[in-house]
């Protein structure tokens, strides 16, 4: 199997700033196999990286490697220079089952006021931040309905309102539009992106959808499956704003999915 | 620790504590005796008859109202659960009678019949009916309706409908509730025993309390819960070589 | 509610004004000795007797007393003690075996040891009921810990949430369908452990009431006596049904 080469990385992202988050020859085994094997990865502050692979390539568990939900076998993962040992409060992870990670029993508000009463917000300024996190993710007039109520679009939109809620430096999102149909993903991806825009929070966003990770990112990551590693990296140079129509045209555009298709394809074979 | 041991470390740790406790206070108690005495008692009363003399007791008047009870309950679910017309207008019907506690007919059934067998199996059938009732009730309404359908289109008569579909269909899940009601038949006819009824297990631990004999009456409580246990676990078996998966997969709806 | 649907709701009360007619006529005819039965008018007679003259109210309440005193004493050490349990996976290994084989234990037995311990007092009636009405909470609660969704424990975790904030914001409510089912299914046992200690140990309550009026053979009592325990019955089991639908209604919406 051949690897495609590497592109270079886009200067103003990667070299010049510290890493927030690095993995450091970071390997995992579980249940007696090995899922990761020796990964290097620095993401730099402000950062939207993208993670894609085949099924099986450890993506996911890259991701909660990133949150501090696993703990690596060797080598160690490191957030602003720091061993990561535990997850940590400005670390939100956005899951792919929004169904399972909303508490059913409370309403929108409810949920969101969860991550606001964990970090010891006094109630009487939790209502303002709550209406203005619902309005940021364009849930306005839902904070009364309870998970049940609401569409899968919705429900996401309100696991990504409490994962803001965290005041997260770092964003960590596992196929967060996996389940829902294209045009609902399609308006949450840019939805997604201006929020990003707007806070400068990093951003590891973990894909099967090509087309997705090249739109949303400054870099994709392709990893190789049995055990995962890195077998490709590309920087998006697309120009921001991205637009739905036109940014999916560019020949780059092209050039990079049908790049990171084959790759998929080469690594799947 | 191999998984299969964890369950065992707290009761085998209970006993011995409890064996070394009463043996370093020697103790003399009306209400308690060390887990040999327990043992002792348990023995000596296999080995008379008076045990297993209750035990008959006790388990004829459980399968006698567990079976009359069961019976009158499945078909009456059955009935219920095929017309809706009819479900409806029992409704308030089974809702004024279900809720009286079982042992509240206990005066009434002794009036009428007096000490003995009768008056037990009518109480534990009256208690057996309501679960099987509303379990099989529910068993036929929740038969797939495509089912139903295919016994339209082949033109089956009722009788046949009834036998060839619903209780083929319903079966895993009508089983589930006669082990249910198996469990309250047992518990209903020990506890008519303890309150008024003469006979079997439960006059028994009684008297074993009268009498003062601690070591006796503990004995009869484990046996108690070891006849409970084993009829729980036989229903469970038989169900599982029965149904298999099927009824694992009622189960968990 | 629709038409149709209260027609049939009339239906069905008609259904039970003629089955209260059969019963009527059975008792007019003596097709069945009055020793036994008597007719509804008899017993209805004599339920509002024992309210305006004898002591029938003082006896209700008594059982009411009994019944919920157990149930709210068994209540909260059923579901802290599962709690307890239900939210370590170790205690789970090694304790909840233990109480899975108690499970089939017909409860009433420890009241010959709760006799020997108390003697017939209202201490031994309350241990008894507390006792039996905790075992279905236990086991449900710790049912309820155990089967969390896994993806909320680690919403949990990257929220830095404390181990009382986990029980009390995740665990309790996630558990609180298994934990309601419980309390329900402990109200019936609670009150017929109320009615069988009441009979025992003559504690004052509808127990002894239908026990009296049976050796009496005044049996238009007994029947109110019993009439007022399914009532008894009934109002406890709705008002916990319509606690249960408002608590949960978080779960029945948009399904």
């Amino acid at each position: 199997m051949t690897l495609p080469s590497i592109t270079p990385l886009r200067p103003a992202v990667a070299s010049a700033r510290k890493p927030q988050i690095a993995f450091d020859r970071v390997s995992l085994d579980l249940g007696g196999k090995t899922i990761l094997d020796t990964v290097n990865l620095d993401v730099a502050p402000g950062e939207f990286l993208c993670i894609i692979g085949a099924s099986g390539c450890g993506k996911t568990t890259a991701l909660r490697l990133a949150a501090g939900l696993y703990q690596p076998t060797s080598g160690r993962v490191t957030f602003d220079g720091v061993a990561m040992t535990a997850p940590r409060r400005d670390i939100a992870i956005v899951f792919q089952d929004y169904g399972k990670a909303l508490l059913p029993w409370r309403t929108a508000i409810g949920n969101v006021s969860l991550a606001l009463e964990t970090a010891g917000v006094p109630k009487p300024q939790r209502a303002d931040r709550i209406e203005e996190l619902l309005v940021k993710v364009g849930l306005p007039f839902h904070g009364d309905k309870y998970p049940a109520e609401m569409s899968g679009g919705m429900q996401q939109r309100l696991q990504i309102a409490r994962c803001l809620a965290q005041e997260p430096k770092v964003l960590l999102m596992d196929e967060p539009f996996g389940a829902l149909d294209a045009m609902t993903r399609q308006s949450l991806q840019d939805e997604v992106l201006e929020l990003v825009r707007a806070s400068g929070v990093t951003v590891i966003f973990v894909t099967h959808d090509l087309e997705e990770a090249i739109y949303l990112g400054d870099r994709v990551i392709g990893l190789l499956p049995h055990p995962g590693r890195v077998g490709i990296q590309c920087a998006i140079d697309l120009a921001r704003p991205r637009d739905q129509l036109t940014t999916r045209e560019q020949p780059q555009f092209l050039a990079l999915r049908r790049q990171l298709f084959d790759f998929i394809k080469a690594s799947e074979a | 620790m191999p998984h299969w041991l964890k369950p065992l470390v707290l009761p085998v740790a209970l006993i011995v504590l409890f064996e070394a406790w009463a043996r370093a206070t020697d103790l003399q108690s009306d209400s308690l005796a060390p887990p040999s005495a327990i043992g002792r008692a348990l023995i000596e009363a296999l080995g008379s008859g008076e045990l297993w003399i209750a035990t008959r007791d006790t388990l004829a008047s459980t399968l006698a109202g567990l079976l009359i009870g069961s019976a009158i309950g499945l078909m009456l679910g059955i009935a219920l659960g095929l017309s809706s017309g009819f479900n409806r207008l029992m409704d308030v019907t089974i809702e004024a009678i279900r809720p009286i506690p079982s042992i509240a007919l206990l005066p009434i059934a002794l009036i009428a019949f007096g000490f003995g067998y009768r008056m037990e199996i009518v109480i534990v059938a009256f208690a057996c009916i309501w679960p099987m009732l509303i379990l099989s009730r529910a068993a036929i309404g929740g038969i797939e309706p495509r089912l139903l359908e295919v016994a339209r289109l082949l033109r089956l008569t009722s009788a046949d409908r009834v036998r060839k579909i619903v209780i083929p269909a319903a079966l895993p899940r009508i089983f589930v509730a006669f082990r249910l009601a198996a469990g309250i038949a047992l518990i209903v006819a020990v506890t008519c025993e303890i309150a008024i009824n003469p006979i079997g297990l439960g006059a028994s631990i009684m008297a074993a309390q009268q009498a003062l004999r601690a070591d006796l009456m503990l004995a009869y409580l484990i046996w108690i819960g070891a006849i409970g246990f084993a009829l729980n676990a036989g229903l469970l078996l038989a169900q599982n070589s029965l149904f298999g998966r099927a009824a694992l997969a009622e189960i968990a709806r | 509610m629709r038409r149709p649907d209260i027609l049939w709701r009339l239906g069905s009360f008609a259904v039970a004004a003629a089955l209260v007619g059969l019963w009527q006529l059975t008792a007019d005819l003596k097709l069945v000795s009055p020793v036994f039965l008597p007719g509804p008018d008899k017993a209805w007679t004599a339920l509002i007797r024992g309210f305006s003259s004898g002591d029938l109210m003082a006896k209700l309440l008594g059982t009411l007393a009994h019944m919920l005193y157990g149930w709210l004493c068994a209540s909260f050490v059923g579901i802290a003690l599962g709690a307890a349990i239900g939210a370590s996976k170790t205690m789970r290994d090694y304790v909840a075996p233990s109480l899975e084989w108690l499970r089939p234990l017909p409860v009433s037995a420890i009241i010959p040891i709760a006799i020997a311990l108390f003697g017939l007092t209202q201490g031994m009636a309350l241990f008894v009921i507390a006792f039996g009405a905790m075992w279905p909470m236990l086991l449900a609660t710790i049912h309820g810990f155990a089967v969390v969704e896994p993806r909320l424990y680690e919403v949990a975790r990257t929220l830095h949430m404390s181990r009382l904030a986990v029980i009390v914001k995740i665990a309790l409510p996630s558990a609180s369908p298994d934990i309601l089912a419980g309390m329900r299914l402990s109200l019936t046992v609670a009150l017929i452990l109320s009615v069988v200690c009441e009979i025992l140990a003559g504690l004052d309550g509808l127990g002894h009431w239908v026990l009296l009026s049976a050796r009496a053979f005044r049996s238009a009592d007994l029947f109110a006596g019993v009439i007022l325990l399914g009532i008894v019955g009934y109002v406890t089991a709705t008002a916990m049904a319509f606690a249960e639908r408002r608590l949960l209604r978080w779960r029945g919406v948009g399904h």
